[in-house]
């Protein structure tokens, strides 16, 4: 304030000076756009280089606590001179909710100057403190006292409650020399940022004595077990009434003990959602979709939402094994305040493929509890299809590729069914023993005897020549007589003859093993052994075969022919007889 | 009144009958089908029904494969163990069974014996249960033509071939045997698989004999002497004791 009356005197001795006025602005501005009720905001509307009258805005609903205020500016530097004027409202708002403070108006030389409308957003206090504690802490200490109240009091494992330390005192002058804070067994804590500690501007009456008040303190509690979680109070020691010349005497005060009932999360947790309480998006970008084996590419994966982000690990990347991977970088864009923590956790992965192919990444999932649809949820991203061309060859990728690799036996099961035919036999049948296999065992010994039978006659018979000849006698003559027999019917009397010669002669010679010129009645008698009609049959035989002569050479013929042929068929059947 | 009873007997006869080939594989066929979709009890059911009138290593081998899906781990071996008496040396069969019996709780030590080579135990057990058999009416039948031959040949050849028939009768002597060894391997196997989960060995066919030792599901027994519903078991080294026979499941 001293200063600016200074600046003030300064400017009203340098102003006949008379230099040109600068450029006019005319704006309106916010010290913040988001704030929680009970809490107030500063609102500054500011016209420079120009002298008039504004219109106050229209609040759209926000209600004035203080102000306005308003104070104006000179400026002199290098021969240039600005001015200002501002007006300031501080302003709050009873209700959450989205309000939109109107344009602020000024009418300059024939115009008007409009500003632009701004939109504030009023969340729901995490701060204000309950009657009962209030009372409470009142019949603790009249004079000074501190409260901690709690967004809420049932949670899940997990689920974040902000914590609101508030201190209310009756002392004009105050001095906070030390707090120590409550030891916070079965939470994991976030220290709200909210800059210095003041007194708030407004005062709060408590059972008719007005009190001053201050946010000592917010943090953001995790709860990490369940069951009942107990804050145990926190101790402050301030000095008050300090003065010149008072040393001020020392205050201690003791705040409320609270306690939140954590429940624990419900069974059935899919896996990775352990601990991972919020609700969250899930998202994920791959900054390329063609490359080559080799070539690097980069997957991000994102998670955003309310929640502890912080404690948001690592989604786990289910990658082929042929793409190399790279721990990822972890990108936070968290801001925790009053509402609870929020914002961004984002990995950024450089995956390396060392085959060609097209490479199918995720889909990657994400599961989580979460409170607001009291269940697990799981949300996914991608799957995201690359396509990998072959690299160049050679070269210092060629060079680096990790040599063959064993196949990764991932798990063991039983093999696969066979598959075609089962090769069914019936139950109880075998082949050993069967009638099939014996009558198949006995086949070739029988083929095997009757070979080695018919063979055996066979040659029997080859090594008897003579036997043989005996044999064959009668077939031979048998064969002559049948030409005899056709030229008797011919009545061809030369081939009758010359037949029935060779007939009698052949069969003679072969039946009874002799030589061509040895057919005579003495060898004949012989050969017929002790018959009693060898002589007889002997002559018989010889007179026949005479008789054939005479007729084939001379035309002297001593038997009908018919009668000739009858009795060498009867002799030979004699002789056969034995 | 005659026709109802006649039809009730020809559909007794023919429930009696045994399933001819065509139905045995059309339901091996479905029952593949069900179980590459993952119904493992349904193909269980339809391996099992031709398991009543029909035999193959194949066979057992699905069924021990159905077992082993529901988690009847004893059932499972003692079906892969069928297969292999059906098939001696099946490399699938032999994998299974090592992964069933992984799931087993003993450890028996198997005392060191001579082992054959799968390759050559596969040879010597023949493909199925009749290849043996087979084999010796094919040495039969080459010995007996190669003895005609012979009979038909010169002195010199004849001892040589003649020789060579001499050695195919005694292939086919040896393959007799070798059926004969096979057929009782798989008509009396002699061994058991336990199914109860825990059964106490103990030293005399009686309740409240000394204990021996404890046997859990799945371990593999010989069969020894049997007495009122006890039978004597051996285990692979060389443990002796007497267990109820309502324990074991024979191969």
């Amino acid at each position: 304030m001293m200063r600016s009356t200074l600046i003030l005197l300064i400017t009203a001795l340098v102003l006949p000076l008379g230099l040109a006025a600068q450029e006019i602005g005319f704006e309106a501005r916010v010290d913040r756009n988001t704030f929680e009720v009970g809490s107030s905001i500063r609102l500054t509307v500011t016209l420079t280089n120009a002298k008039a009258g504004f219109a106050e805005p229209d609040l759209g609903g926000l209600t004035v606590v203080q102000g306005p205020f308003e104070s104006s500016s000179f400026n002199y530097i290098n021969g240039r001179m600005s001015s200002s004027v501002s007006r300031t409202y501080v302003l709050t708002a009873t209700r959450p909710g989205t309000y939109t403070i109107g344009p602020a108006t000024a009418q300059v030389g024939g115009g008007t100057l409009r500003t632009q409308p701004i939109t504030v957003k009023v969340e729901k206090g995490s701060g204000t403190t309950s009657d009962r504690l209030l009372n409470e802490g009142q019949q603790r200490d009249r004079d000074l006292f501190v409260t901690i109240s709690l967004s809420k009091d049932k949670v899940h494992v997990g689920e974040q409650v902000v914590a609101t330390y508030t201190l209310f005192s009756r002392y004009p002058n105050l001095e906070l020399s030390k707090y120590d804070l409550p030891a916070l067994n079965g939470f994991w804590a976030e220290e709200i940022d909210q800059g210095e500690t003041t007194w708030e501007d407004r005062t709060t009456t408590v059972n008719g004595l007005q009190y001053r008040v201050a946010v000592l303190k917010k943090q953001l509690l995790f709860p990490q077990r369940s069951g009942k979680l107990r804050i145990e109070p926190l101790r402050i020691t301030c000095i008050v009434n300090r003065s010149f010349f008072n040393r001020g005497s020392q205050v201690e005060a003791l705040s409320n003990a609270t306690e939140v009932q954590v429940l624990p999360l419900p069974p059935n947790a899919p896996p990775g959602a352990e601990g991972t309480v919020g609700t969250y998006t899930f998202t994920g970008s791959l900054d390329r979709d063609r490359l080559r084996a080799d070539e690097a590419m980069e997957l991000t994966l994102t998670v955003a939402g309310t929640g502890n982000l912080k404690l948001i690990e690592e989604p786990a990347l289910d990658l082929p094994p042929d793409v190399e991977r790279y721990d990822p970088k972890v990108n936070d864009r968290i801001t925790v305040s009053g509402g609870g923590m929020s914002g961004s956790r984002s990995f950024q992965y450089l995956l390396i493929p060392r085959h060609a192919g097209e490479l199918v990444l995720g889909p990657f999932t994400l599961s989580f509890y979460d409170p607001e649809a009291d269940g697990y949820r799981t949300v996914q991203a991608g799957p995201f299809t690359v396509q990998v061309e072959p690299g160049t060859g050679g070269g210092q990728a060629q060079l680096m590729r990790p040599s063959k690799a064993d196949v990764e036996v991932l798990d063991t099961d039983i093999r696969f069914l066979r598959t075609g035919d089962l090769g069914l036999r019936p139950a109880g049948h075998h082949l050993l023993g069967s009638w099939a296999w014996w009558s198949g065992m006995a086949a070739p010994v029988l083929a095997f005897a009757l070979f080695a039978l018919v063979r055996h006659r066979r040659e029997k018979s080859l090594a008897d020549p003579l036997g043989r000849r005996r044999r064959e006698a009668d077939k031979v003559a048998r064969k002559r007589f049948k030409e005899a027999h056709a030229a008797l019917q011919n009545n061809a009397r030369e081939p009758f003859y010359t037949a029935m010669n060779k007939a009698l002669h052949g069969y003679l010679a072969d039946r009874f093993a002799l030589g061509a010129a040895e057919v005579n009645e003495t060898a004949l008698a012989r050969a017929l052994g002790d018959r009693p009609d060898a002589a007889a049959l002997a002559r018989q035989a010889v007179a026949l075969i005479a008789a054939c002569d005479m007729a084939r050479y001379a035309p002297l013929e001593t038997k009908p022919r018919q009668a000739m042929y009858e009795e060498a068929i009867a002799l030979v059947q004699q002789l056969e007889r034995p | 009144m005659r026709a109802p009873a006649l039809a009730l007997c020809l559909l007794s006869a023919t429930l009696v009958m045994a399933m001819d080939r065509t139905t045995a594989d059309t339901l091996a066929a479905r029952a593949t089908a069900a179980y590459a979709k993952g119904d493992h009890a349904g193909a269980l059911a339809l391996f099992d029904s031709v398991y009543q009138d029909w035999r193959s290593a194949g066979l057992a081998y699905a069924i021990g494969n159905c077992h082993f899906k529901l988690g009847h781990v004893p059932q499972a071996i003692v079906y892969y163990e069928r297969a292999l008496l059906l098939e001696p040396g099946a490399e699938d069969v032999k994998a299974n069974l090592e992964l069933a019996r992984q799931r087993t709780m003993d450890r028996v030590n198997e005392l060191p014996t001579f082992r054959l080579g799968g390759t050559w135990e596969r040879w010597l057990g023949g493909h199925d249960l009749d290849q043996w058999a087979r084999r010796s009416l094919w040495g039969w039948c080459l010995a007996c033509a190669l003895a005609a031959v012979g009979l038909l040949l010169r002195a010199t050849l004849r001892t040589t071939v003649l020789a060579l028939a001499g050695g195919c009768a005694l292939f086919a002597a040896v393959s007799v045997g070798l059926a004969a060894r096979r057929l009782r391997a798989v008509e009396h196997p002699g061994a058991a698989i336990v199914v109860q989960p825990r059964v106490d060995v103990r030293s005399e066919p009686r309740d409240g004999a000394t204990t021996l030792f404890m046997l859990h599901a799945g371990t593999k027994v010989a069969l020894g002497a049997a007495n009122a519903g006890w039978v004597e078991v051996t285990l692979a080294n060389g443990h002796v004791g007497w267990m109820p026979a309502a324990a074991l499941e024979t191969i």
